[in-house]
């Protein structure tokens, strides 16, 4: 920090009356009551997402380009989105806010587009455990759960008594799911969370000793088991959506009602499920001393009176049509889409506060997609948050 | 070369001989023919600048102060309403310190609207920290602002060059003009002290507090007093060039002159016609004409004065509810160190009356009989007034 310059004599006074050096400092962040925080809020899409999807974060990423990126961040939050992106209702595109200018923009064809690029991505994991976990069924809770506890350094074992992988989306017509797209899908969730999965097992469901000797954890799916199967006595129920904890050795899931039996448009909230599961699951295994990774995740809901739809330009014609278009979307027709998106409670690096900012205290915050308040001069004047078209910079009294 | 010129070609001719990069104007009669002539040579690439035309005086002004700040050699001119339309930042621009040279076209103030012959523009705008320059005649308005440019930049300060309207604007005179090349010799390209730099950022017109205010503001009257000896010496050096003199005061035939005539601008013509009239009839007069009014060239005053027993000034102004604006300047200079000298101040010639040898003689005699057709108005008499 400069410190101020004294002028001490005549001779010492520029002629020009110029500054001299900066005014850095002069803190005027003191002059502050109520201070800008920028941070992401859940855009009225995620909040609608069974899965709580951060859609406007991985659209974000496919408009500038890094569609890789994109497809990693949905995996973080959806391990199979090319089948979200053909059986789920999609309540997330009920709430988009677009539809206030023309119209929604049409996310289930984006995560369809996410999910059959023929890319593997780099997801974020943690170091290998010698934990183990055994996940009976394959169907879309026990598949998301075990996607999470691998990602989560667990050595998870799915097992399927069933010949085929996928539980209760096996039975679904080729029109919904294409058989490709449903063992392309469950594939790469076993790539990329290293998980073995075994098909035809031959489960003794009277000898559980046997299964609990192999795994810290047995986890019965039911997505993935048949509809009348009974779990067997020694399993303890849970149900994901409850706050309570995970305890013994065998889990067997209890669904709400609402969910069982299986839905196949009900999918994202299978996918919710499976990964609340997993953090119970490694709530109860982690060993002492291993730190739960924290979700990434905005908490608070974006003020819908923040967005200012007023300040974006309706979409061209083009992106008008072609949304009920049958099949998978190309590149140009999911950039194009990316770009609608008004990127609601999420930083997209508009930069609108950095223009705006009269004290320029409002910077790009480095490689990240982020700004950064200079809280030493920032005045609190509040005309970052104003300018703010969608709604991630709030004026908060920070004295409380 | 010789060429017959208006004063107000002569300006423009100035403006080009000194190399002007930004030009910053908004016409006015008189002073038109001026910002038309070099938006015709800036156009036609003579005159390698910069032409802004502005919606205002108060814009041209503030962008001349811009684009000096940015370590531009800049010019503008205007007239009258147009000056005092830039007001506001004629004292930014000096207070900012840039070495703007601005042409003045004396005209009368509104109202009631004229477009005559009139110092109450100018003069009005003395507290501005501007330097003032008044011109005699038209060779003195093209070497003025080639040595204003040299003066401005040495002291940094911005230097108004007037001129009578239509007695010099639209008057043809023939006049010598300089070569370029010697005038680039005695000029050099202006190399800005301290200016707008993205590599080496600050802020000009800064906000300053009572710590810094009154020494930046005693600064700026301590290099506006400098400025007298500055252009003295400039004006000397300009000589050395081209053989001609333009001092701060030019006295005439005051060796032993007991009445001193003292006037600004073109008036000094008939006034030393006057003075030789008079002195055939035996009266010991001589004159003096300010060229410089700000700073005040007290010391040439002193010199040209010191035997004189009678001052007359003639002003083509006023500063209503006191009296003409020379003539209280002429009296607080010789307050300090002559009690025993009177001053007669007359207002004459505002509004386009032409002050002549046949207007200021019988003036002077008023103020020596007491008896005369000017009528007394506070401390001055006006001339010109109906009964």
């Amino acid at each position: 920090m400069q410190t101020k310059i004294i002028i001490q004599s005549l001779s010492e006074l520029p002629t020009m009356p110029t500054t001299i050096g900066t005014m850095a400092w002069n803190q005027t962040g003191d002059w502050r009551y109520v201070t800008p925080l920028v941070a992401d809020k859940l855009a009225p899409c995620s909040q609608n997402c069974p899965a709580g999807i951060p859609i406007p974060r991985y659209l974000g990423a496919v408009n500038r380009g890094d569609i890789g990126g994109g497809l990693a961040l949905l995996l973080a939050h959806n391990p199979l989105p090319g089948l979200t992106g053909r059986l789920c209702y999609h309540p997330c595109q009920t709430k988009c806010v677009r539809k206030k200018i023309d119209q929604t923009i049409s996310i289930q064809k984006m995560e369809r587009f996410l999910g059959d690029l023929a890319t593997d991505v780099t997801i974020e994991k943690s170091e290998k455990t010698d934990r183990r976990v055994t996940v009976i069924g394959s169907g879309p809770l026990g598949l998301s759960c075990a996607f999470y506890l691998g990602c989560r350094g667990y050595r998870v074992v799915v097992l399927d008594p069933s010949s085929q992988v996928g539980g209760a989306l096996v039975g679904l017509s080729p029109g919904k799911i294409e058989p490709q797209v449903l063992s392309n899908e469950i594939n790469r969730l076993i790539r990329l969370a290293d998980i073995r999965l075994e098909t035809g097992a031959i489960i003794d469901f009277a000898k559980l000793g046997e299964l609990t000797a192999k795994a810290d954890l047995v986890i019965l799916d039911p997505t993935g088991l048949p509809e009348d199967f009974s779990a067997p006595a020694g399993a303890v129920a849970c149900n994901p959506f409850d706050a309570e904890t995970v305890t013994g050795g065998i889990i067997s899931v209890k669904l709400p009602q609402n969910l069982a039996p299986f839905k196949a448009p009900m999918i994202a909230h299978y996918i919710a499920a499976g990964r609340l599961l997993a953090r119970k699951a490694s709530d109860a295994l982690r060993p002492a001393g291993l730190a739960q990774p924290s979700p990434d995740l905005p908490l608070q809901a974006v003020n819908i009176d923040n967005i200012k739809i007023e300040r974006f330009p309706a979409s061209g014609p083009a992106a008008e049509t072609e949304t009920k278009q049958e099949g998978t979307w190309d590149r140009e027709r999911a950039l194009q889409e990316a770009a609608r998106c008004l990127s609601c409670g999420t930083c997209n690096l508009c930069l609108q506060c950095v223009s705006y900012c009269p004290d320029a205290t409002i910077r790009p915050d480095g490689e990240k997609i982020a700004v950064a308040v200079d809280l030493d001069h920032c005045k609190g004047c509040g005309i970052c948050a104003y300018e703010c078209p969608r709604g991630v910079i709030t004026m908060e009294d920070m004295s409380v | 070369m010789k060429k017959v010129m208006m004063g107000t070609e002569a300006a423009t001719m100035a403006a080009k001989l000194a190399r002007v990069q930004v030009v910053s104007a908004y016409p006015i009669t008189p002073q038109t023919v001026i910002v038309e002539s070099l938006a015709d040579i800036i156009g036609r690439g003579e005159l390698k600048a910069k032409y802004m035309p502005v919606e205002s005086e108060h814009t041209a002004m503030a962008s001349c102060m811009g684009a000096s700040m940015a370590g531009a050699r800049t010019f503008t001119a205007t007239s009258s309403q147009g000056l005092a339309y830039m007001h506001e930042m004629l004292h930014f621009t000096a207070g900012e310190r840039v070495p703007v040279v601005m042409v003045n076209c004396n005209r009368a103030l509104a109202a009631p609207w004229n477009l005559y012959c009139d110092h109450t523009d100018s003069l009005s705008q003395r507290d501005t920290g501007w330097i003032q320059y008044y011109c005699a005649d038209a060779q003195d308005v093209l070497d003025a602002i080639l040595i204003a440019y040299a003066v401005a930049e040495q002291a940094l300060l911005p230097v108004m060059i007037n001129l009578d309207a239509f007695y010099l604007t639209h008057t043809s005179e023939l006049l010598d003009v300089p070569d370029q090349e010697t005038v680039d010799l005695f000029l050099p390209p202006y190399k800005a002290l301290s200016k707008l730099d993205v590599d080496d950022p600050k802020t000009f017109s800064i906000v300053c507090g009572a710590d810094l205010f009154s020494s930046i503001k005693y600064k700026h009257q301590r290099d506006t007093l400098a400025v007298a000896g500055i252009w003295d010496q400039v004006a000397e050096r300009y000589n050395s060039h081209f053989n001609r003199l333009h001092p701060t005061v030019e006295a005439y035939r005051i060796e032993d002159a007991d009445l001193c005539i003292v006037g600004i601008g073109t008036a000094i013509g008939a006034i030393r016609q006057t003075v030789d009239r008079l002195r055939e009839e035996g009266l010991k007069v001589g004159s003096l004409r300010l060229a410089m009014i700000r700073p005040f060239p007290l010391e040439g005053l002193k010199r040209a004065t010191a035997k004189a027993k009678h001052v007359i000034v003639i002003d083509r102004d006023v500063s209503y509810g006191a009296e003409g604006i020379v003539a209280q300047e002429v009296k607080a200079g010789l307050f300090e160190h002559r009690g025993d000298v009177s001053v007669t101040g007359f207002v004459a010639g505002i509004g386009g009356n032409d002050v002549t040898v046949d207007t200021i003689i019988p003036l002077v005699r008023q103020a020596i009989s007491g008896d005369g057709d000017a009528v007394e108005a506070g401390m001055s008499l006006w001339a010109e007034v109906l009964p």
